[in-house]
């Protein structure tokens, strides 16, 4: 188990640092001088003394062997760079924002979870009607993208029922209701179309451990429909449902840029839009490296759950 | 393939409005006319004109046009690089086959989007960058299932021909390979395509994509986002459109999949236990001697041909203590039979007729929570494979310890003590460390003493036994049927032992019951039916067996499926005895001696064992 566990997270730390040189390696990929890609807007050519100035903040004179070895180090001080628009230190930035993002990513994915698991075990132990309505349910809403739902749910609840505000965002300390309530909507709307795919796999999960051997067994032992759901079926079928998670958490970050902006969320979308339009490249890396290392980190954290969960990877 | 064309042709007749746009005489989509924008559904524009005045239907088909272009191209992109990568390296494996999966797992790591504006930051916003991000976050998921294909398909028959045939490689890869991991190459474009047109709308929703004034479907939500109060129309319309496209897109993919993967069939239909039998219309067994009886009972599976009957008229009793063997080869319904008795059947499969009565009670007649009162109280089964009848993720003491709470209020403690002294009794070696052990971490004779351990833990009167030794290797079958003989001795207990060797049979059964095609051929004492067999297809099972010094004779054919039982005698087909008579009508069973029975129209004609064998 432990050697198991040092190797999956060395896999995640190698991983990073592939991400970490691929996102470095980018700019210099792109033909021509970056900082002249950089500092271009349309089709003026940009000013040489502005040219040179990049070149000495963003160190592109040194040999790119220096240049890489020097991000590195700066990456494992936590040191980002600072933005080139302002000049402020990328790093404060994304401590400022990370936790607004963190907070509608758990309430999203919390949400998708309750949501999902119990609707997808019910649909698959009694199938019947309700299976076929949540099913249908899910075919409409995973066709849904998720900017569109934020969006609609603007019209719908802000617009026309007057029930909740459209967007925006108050500190818990000063106002927790308010807090709560602006959080409401656009942690739906990115709980949905995860919700949706949490049902179908559970679903398909469960149909699959309910046909065991193990599960007929259980019932020949004569233990209570609720507890072969619980114990036996669950507990197997939520195993694979796990993996599958992480790796759709991909889409839910990405999702939450969407809904950050359709909500004026101040998470981390805001500075990554301003900086993508301003061409602010060491912000733009600064948040990409964060939350592919966030995704990264969830993904460590599902699979040393699925080992918790399946005895059989604990041993292997 | 049913389901497979309405999806098909939704998301042809998108494509085709789609590319059909310059021969429908829309208006310029770029055209403004500021005097009437926000204006309704008139003056020539059906849907009314946006904020600029823009004609919105116009602008709509001009966009699926610019989305579908973007989805398409790029899908074609990742799919010819990617599918061209996973060939390589299934194929050549080597440096090919690192990067046609790692490059998988390392592009997974971005989220999508994210490494859409990474790049949009470099090379600036446009159709163009799209294509690019879009082919390379997908190229990944084409190398990746080409590789498996081509993995798969290299070992084929086929493949390994055109190879001796001395074919140039390029030749193979491109005629024989690549045709055959077409489908599921197939099946990941189509899901391409539907993710590249979310992603291309969200990010010219984020005004990071398709570049204005380009109609794009994102691009018309966002501009309409800020009229919304105007004007919700003009946002419902862009985003209908989307959910549409998406909807059919995916609709088609998931009949792609299922059209291309046979194991997602056609989905049973629910059934249920029958309770449609009057109460009280079968009396219960006159003999009171009989602790278990089946009488006459029929199974049913409505199937895609119609109604079949795999388990027909079968009838069988044992009074307490006594040891029922049910034989037959494979197919004979006698797995079923023991199932419908614990109320276990799947669930296709239901009781049409007969009634299953266990002291004066009829178990068909039982709903599911009076069945599970008795099943591993009154009645218990051991199953055929120990490996997957275990839950893998519990302890085995913990599995054991569950079937005696199921039925008695004991503490977790007292229940796991019970549990060891099980193990001991079930003969597990280190019974205190066993219990404790993960299924996976025992034998298989080891896990079929735990399953033993679990059957007996409530001190069942009747335990059925569904092959309990087929599994395991021949000399733990010895020890496990030892230990059942032993327990059977001591408690007293009653079993069905259900076994296609009839050297088991003699080993453990009190009274024997054939079973061929659905159907009981025979039944008697073990030791009158191994003297004397009735029936010709207990003869040829003897001569079948291993016993004694007489030459082995294997039974030519199979037992047919239910769909294809014969009108006569089931087993005619294959009999050395059968006469014209015997395949004309259907054979009852019939009261041969007293206590023997035999459905065989000829019975009294067949030559004596000895001469058979002869």
């Amino acid at each position: 188990m432990t050697r198991w566990l040092l190797r999956r997270i060395g896999v995640s730390i190698a991983l990073a640092w592939i991400v970490a040189t691929l996102v470095f390696l980018a700019l210099h990929m792109v033909p021509g001088d970056p900082a002249v890609l950089l500092l271009s807007a349309g089709n003026v050519a940009p000013d040489p003394a502005a040219v040179a100035e990049l070149h000495q903040k963003l160190g592109l004179d040194r040999s790119l062997l220096d240049q890489y070895l020097s991000f590195l180090v700066r990456l494992l001080h936590g040191d980002l760079g600072n933005s080139l628009v302002d000049d402020y230190p990328v790093i404060r930035e994304i401590a400022l924002r990370l936790p607004r993002t963190l907070e509608l990513i758990i309430a999203g994915s919390l949400l998708a979870v309750l949501l999902g698991i119990p609707a997808g075990t019910l649909a698959a132990v009694y199938r019947g009607a309700f299976d076929r309505i949540a099913s249908v349910t899910t075919a409409f809403v995973l066709a849904v993208p998720v900017f569109v739902l934020g969006t609609l749910f603007i019209l719908l609840f802000a617009q026309t029922l007057r029930l909740m505000p459209a967007g925006g965002y108050t500190p818990i300390d000063r106002n927790p209701v308010q807090h709560f309530t602006l959080l409401a909507l656009p942690a739906t709307a990115i709980a949905l179309g995860l919700a949706a795919v949490i049902f179908r796999m559970t679903r398909a999960s469960v149909l699959d451990a309910l046909s065991r051997d193990f599960v007929r067994t259980a019932r020949a032992k004569g233990v209570s429909p609720a507890r072969v759901i619980t114990h036996h079926v669950l507990r197997n079928a939520l195993v694979p449902v796990l993996t599958v998670l992480g790796l759709h958490m991909g889409t839910l970050l990405g999702g939450t840029v969407l809904i950050e902006y359709v909500f004026n969320w101040p998470g981390l979308s805001t500075p990554l839009l301003r900086a993508v339009e301003a061409r602010d490249y060491p912000m733009v890396v600064g948040i990409v490296l964060t939350v592919s290392s966030l995704f990264l980190l969830i993904n460590l954290v599902m699979d040393i759950l699925y080992a918790v969960l399946d005895p059989r990877v604990r041993a292997s | 393939m049913k389901r497979l064309w309405p999806p098909a042709a939704f998301v042809a007749v998108i494509i085709l409005i789609a590319l059909a746009a310059p021969l429908l005489h829309l208006a310029d989509p770029t055209r403004q006319d500021v005097a009437h924008r926000l204006s309704g559904a008139d003056g020539g524009a059906w849907l009314g004109r946006d904020e600029f005045g823009r004609d919105v239907l116009s602008r709509l088909i001009w966009g699926a046009r610019t989305s579908l272009a973007v989805a398409f191209a790029s899908a074609l992109i990742a799919g010819a690089i990617g599918t061209a990568l996973g060939l390589i390296g299934g194929w050549f494996r080597g440096l090919g086959e690192l990067l046609a999966l790692r490059s998988a797992d390392i592009i997974l790591c971005f989220p999508p989007i994210l490494l859409a504006l990474l790049v949009v930051t470099l090379l600036g916003p446009g159709a163009n960058t799209l294509i690019l991000v879009l082919s390379i976050l997908y190229a990944p998921g084409f190398a990746r299932v080409a590789y498996a294909e081509t993995l798969t398909a290299r070992n084929h028959d086929y493949v390994e021909a055109v190879r001796a045939l001395g074919a140039p490689t390029g030749r193979i890869l491109l005629r024989t390979l690549l045709p055959n991991i077409a489908g599921p190459v197939l099946v990941q474009l189509s899901l391409a395509v539907a993710s590249a047109v979310v992603v291309e709308s969200g990010l010219s929703f984020l005004g990071l994509g398709v570049v204005p004034p380009s109609p794009s479907w994102g691009l018309m939500i966002r501009g309409a986002r800020a009229t919304m109060e105007q004007a919700p129309l003009l946002l419902l319309w862009p985003c209908a459109a989307l959910v549409v496209t998406i909807l059919a897109m995916n609709l088609l993919c998931d009949a792609l999949r299922d059209a291309l993967d046979p194991r997602s069939a056609v989905a049973q239909p629910m059934l249920r236990l029958v309770d449609r039998l009057v109460p009280g219309l079968v009396p219960p067994p006159g003999n009171a001697a009989s602790l278990f009886e089946i009488r006459n009972l029929t199974l049913s599976v409505d199937g895609a041909s119609g109604r079949v009957h795999p388990v027909e008229d079968v009838s069988l009793s044992l009074s307490a203590g006594e040891t029922l063997a049910i034989v037959g080869e494979s197919g004979s319904g006698k797995s079923l039979t023991a199932l419908s008795a614990m109320g276990l059947l799947p669930s296709a499969v239901h009781p049409t007729a007969g009634s299953i009565w266990l002291g004066g009670d009829d178990l068909l007649r039982f709903d599911e929570p009076a069945l599970r009162q008795l099943r591993g109280e009154k009645l218990a089964m051991i199953f055929q494979d120990p490996m997957s009848s275990l839950n893998p993720v519990h302890r085995a003491g913990d599995q054991v310890a569950e079937a005696i709470r199921a039925h008695r209020k004991l503490s977790q403690g007292d229940a796991r003590k019970e549990a060891l002294a099980l193990f001991r009794r079930v003969g597990i070696a280190d019974p205190e460390q066993r219990l404790a052990a993960y299924p996976h971490e025992m034998s298989g004779g080891m896990k079929q003493r735990v399953m033993i351990a679990m059957a007996i833990a409530n001190r069942p009167a009747l335990l059925i036994a569904d092959e309990p030794t087929t599994a395991l290797d021949v000399t733990v079958q010895a020890q496990i049927l030892d230990l059942l003989l032993a327990l059977k001795r001591d408690t007293g207990m009653a079993m069905i032992f259900i076994t296609h060797s009839l050297s088991v049979v003699a080993e453990i059964a009190d009274r024997v019951t054939v079973m061929y095609a659905g159907q009981v051929v025979e039944e008697g004492v073990v030791a009158d039916v191994f003297r004397e067999p009735l029936h010709p297809y207990t003869r040829a099972l003897l001569a079948a067996s291993p016993e004694g010094d007489d030459p082995l004779v294997g039974i030519p054919g199979v037992v047919p499926q239910p769909n294809a039982f014969p009108v006569g005698c089931r087993f005619a087909a294959r009999c050395v005895f059968a006469a014209p008579a015997c395949t004309a009508a259907p054979v009852p069973l019939t009261q041969a001696r007293p206590g023997r029975r035999t459905r065989c129209i000829r019975w009294t004609e067949l030559p004596v064992t000895s001469e058979v064998a002869a």
